[in-house]
């Protein structure tokens, strides 16, 4: 029973997922799903330890330029490729991160935004002779259908993306309900209390820097495969503001606000970039919106209310399905 | 309320930082002219107190008024430019600004130019005009924040651990300047040193965990055995 | 390898890209002594500063004009967007106002398209005469532009030393709660400094207008060198920014001297080095909050 009320919401989440992909176009549903893997490390950094990165298209890009090289220069199975991209990302997350967690919350999201900048230019013009610079890596026609679920398929591409996602799903779900998640709340709280309770803020920190951007490094591998090119688009400066809209919007340390923000800000990217030409004007004005409004975000805002209506009619079901905390 | 003449009141005041209630139910009364005295353990609520009055913490319920007109909600300058003025516990000076600039900023504040007032109860700063706040000694600072609050002529100084780390001539010294401010403006003080409390203080509030436990009128009440057992 | 005929010209083109960087951050580092906050909006009145410049040139033909008017656009947005959105958000920590301050430079970002479209626009030098220093031509504009960064420190630091205002907002760099007690009405200050610092990236976005093209993302594209330049200097520091400023127009000038891609990464290796060795930047406090 108890592990029937730790899967139901998460279930219900990837199922309704799939009823998504029956009604929206399939592109959608997969930039969905990978937009979500990629929020989901900003969102732990935010929610959980108190650190704002505006620089996650850097762990993005590693994610994405290691699976790129991968099937530019040396294979073409996409499973190597993806895995490549995530040992990758936990390697630089594990060189970088020692430095950067030291940092102040302010110095931090600077920091990190510089080496997105850093990245950008590297990819663009310092390696250019191995990335192809601005026209990037073209890759598409390389990649090796693979048996079982055919990645260089859009439509299994879509299952595999979700599989990954409900995996890393269950792992955050995980963190959170696990002393290490209270930790990590605790060291955004008040890190010198947590210090007096024994623990050491450096590791806790580390532990979440490295997750939090694997996991960013996962994303960008997908986008790799799925797209089949990687170019130094994918790390400018100036698309660092996606994944924080996207936390914001989808509601901080929220366990399902990524997914929410993702539907919605992709959503509005493509149905407003049509009607409106402004697209930045939307996207700004609605991030002041929300933090003047109280910054809880759309699932922030959602979560209590449907907790309610659902507590009334089943409450032994809901009570671990719709867990995921509120910071 | 003015009607019973007093130049500060508190009524049922319930302060708390978040979930943590700090202050219960807290009545305080201060007369015009009248040093009056808060004693306490650490965390007694004290500073809470003081920073309430003086518009720095937001109140949970409960009515501080002078006079008719109520303190609640309004932003601490505005209350500090009623002539309530908050001298603060931790003796940070403008560090990075000289002597004189701690004055001048006194004056704009106030409107009030006349130093006299200042350099005669601390002829002291008088010399040290043109010295960077930060090198002042731990007495001097005090010197300074007092004197720049005096400044404008307050009708009301709450000061919040005046002796803390003080040698005792300084001590003294700044005894003899609050019974000369009691002559023109009230005084509430956060103090620790019970024979000071007991030789100028004409009311003493005891707290205790947030609560008022006594309060001591007259100077035959106040004896350091009655204020003993609340520290 | 290296031309050294061609270094004094890059060592002045180096200082006048140290002088805008400079008028850009040192809003963003008063803003973050006073009010604690991080004001990424300053380069949207960066922007803002360009397109006035721009347009009224256009107009009028007199850039000089084009840049008051700029500064005037930038200081008032500055104000308007303190009074809006700042007030509400001082209590709270810092990374929030990041966020919000971010969400209106995109917004502004859209603003600025809404008007004068997305194509780069062109913004004449106002003066094209060069002279000759050490056997090379240098543009007097470029030494007008160091004139000018110069002056507005020696400004700053006139206002904070010699005037009232400028004392109290010394003062509340320290201790905005000791202030505030004193009776000064410290929202004042705050939207005073929020005017400097909006009519001061202004000026920085028109100066450089003439020397890139006008594009709506100008701002985002300096905003990751004016993060820079406020970490090496110190978040709060003047005298930091304005070192940490010309520093880094240093390094990316002569960079570009040795290895053209390189000086765009240079800056940002000497930022990670300097915050290794001290992670508050050169000149910052380590103070968290206030």
């Amino acid at each position: 029973m108890n592990a029937l009320r730790w899967w139901w919401g998460l279930v219900l989440a990837f199922a309704l997922l799939v009823v998504m992909r029956v009604f929206l176009p399939l592109p959608f549903a997969n930039e969905v799903v990978i937009f979500s893997i990629y929020t989901i490390g900003c969102n732990f950094l935010l929610g959980r330890v108190g650190f704002i990165s505006f620089g996650q298209p850097a762990y993005l890009a590693v994610g994405a330029y290691a699976a790129g090289f991968y099937f530019t220069y040396f294979g073409a199975n996409p499973y190597i490729g993806i895995v490549i991209g995530i040992v990758v990302g936990f390697i630089v997350a594990l060189i970088v991160g020692p430095f950067f967690v030291r940092l102040r919350s302010d110095y931090f999201a600077l920091v990190n935004l510089a080496l997105a900048v850093i990245i950008y230019f590297l990819m663009q013009k310092v390696l250019a002779p191995i990335t192809n610079g601005d026209n990037g890596l073209w890759y598409l026609t390389n990649l090796e259908p693979t048996p079982v679920l055919d990645l260089t398929h859009p439509s299994q591409f879509f299952i595999f993306a979700l599989l990954v996602g409900f995996a890393t799903w269950a792992f955050y779900k995980y963190l959170d309900d696990s002393i290490y998640g209270a930790c990590c709340l605790g060291a955004k709280i008040n890190e010198d209390k947590l210090t007096f309770l024994g623990y050491d803020n450096f590791r806790i920190r580390l532990t979440a820097f490295v997750i939090a951007n694997t996991t960013t490094a996962l994303a960008g591998a997908l986008y790799a495969v799925y797209l089949g090119f990687v170019s130094p688009e994918i790390t400018s400066p100036t698309r660092a503001v996606d994944p924080v809209v996207v936390t914001i919007l989808g509601g901080v340390g929220t366990l399902y606000g990524p997914i929410v923000g993702a539907i919605a800000y992709t959503g509005m990217k493509d149905v407003l970039s049509q009607i409106l030409v402004n697209w930045e004007l939307m996207i700004g004005f609605l991030l002041v919106f929300i933090m003047l409004a109280g910054e809880k975000g759309i699932w922030g805002t959602l979560e209590p209310r449907l907790k309610k209506l659902f507590f009334r009619k089943a409450a032994s079901e809901t009570a671990g399905g719709s867990k995921a905390r509120t910071a | 309320m003015s009607a019973n003449g007093d130049i500060l009141t508190v009524n049922q005041l319930n302060v708390a930082y978040g979930e943590a209630k700090v202050l219960f139910d807290v009545d305080v009364h201060v007369r015009p002219n009248e040093i009056v005295a808060c004693v306490g353990r650490n965390g007694a609520g004290k500073t809470t107190l003081l920073k309430s009055i003086a518009g720095f913490l937001k109140p949970a319920s409960g009515a501080i008024m002078t006079g008719s007109t109520s303190l609640v909600g309004l932003t601490a300058f505005v209350i500090a430019g009623m002539g309530i003025k908050y001298v603060p516990q931790d003796k940070r000076v403008f560090s990075d600004l000289t002597v004189r600039e701690n004055l001048e900023l006194g004056s704009y504040a106030s409107g009030d130019y006349d130093w006299d007032k200042v350099t005669t109860y601390f002829p002291k700063l008088k010399q040290l005009m043109d010295r960077k706040a930060g090198f002042l000694s731990g007495g001097e600072r005090q010197m300074l924040m007092i004197g720049r609050a005096i400044l404008g002529g307050p009708k009301l100084l709450l000061v919040d651990e005046p002796t803390e780390g003080l040698a005792p001539s300084i001590v003294s010294h700044l005894k003899d300047v609050f019974v000369e401010l009691a002559k023109k403006s009230a005084l509430v003080i956060v103090e620790q040193n019970l024979p000071l409390v007991c030789a100028i203080a004409d009311r003493v509030y005891a707290l205790n965990e947030g609560r008022i436990m006594a309060e001591l009128i007259g100077r035959e009440a106040i004896r350091p055995e009655a204020c003993e057992k609340y520290l | 390898m290296i031309d050294l005929s061609l270094l004094p010209s890059g060592i002045i083109f180096g200082l006048s890209l140290g002088g805008i960087f400079f008028l850009t951050t040192v809003g963003l580092s008063l803003c973050f002594g006073l009010m604690r906050v991080i004001s990424l909006d300053q380069m949207l009145y960066y922007a803002l500063g360009g397109y006035m410049t721009y347009t009224i040139s256009v107009l009028t033909g007199n850039l000089w004009f084009g840049l008051v008017v700029g500064v005037v656009v930038g200081a008032v947005a500055g104000l308007a967007v303190e009074r809006v959105v700042f007030l509400r958000i001082y209590a709270r920590d810092i990374t929030f106002s990041m966020i919000t301050s971010f969400g209106v430079l995109i917004g502004g970002v859209g603003v600025i398209k809404y008007f004068w479209g997305l194509v780069p626009r062109p913004v004449t030098e106002p003066i094209t005469v060069q002279v000759n220093l050490l056997g090379t031509y240098i543009p007097v504009y470029r030494l007008i532009i160091i004139a000018i960064a110069l002056g507005v420190y020696g400004g700053i630091w006139l206002f904070l030393n010699r005037t009232i205002v400028g004392k109290a907002i010394r003062a509340g760099i320290e201790n905005v709660e000791h202030v505030e007690g004193l009776g000064i009405n410290v929202y004042r200050l705050f939207s005073i400094t929020f005017m400097i610092a909006g009519g001061l990236s202004a000026l920085a976005g028109g100066l450089n207008a003439p020397l890139i093209m006008v594009d709506p993302q100008m701002g985002l594209e300096v905003m990751a060198f004016a993060f820079m330049i406020v970490i090496i200097g110190g978040l709060g520091s003047i005298k930091g920014t304005l070192v940490s400023s010309f520093l880094v127009g240093q390094v990316v000038s002569l960079g570009s001297l040795f290895y053209a891609p390189l000086a765009q990464m240079a800056p940002f290796a000497i930022m990670v080095l300097i915050l290794l060795l001290k992670p508050t930047g050169l000149y910052g406090s380590p103070l968290l909050k206030r």
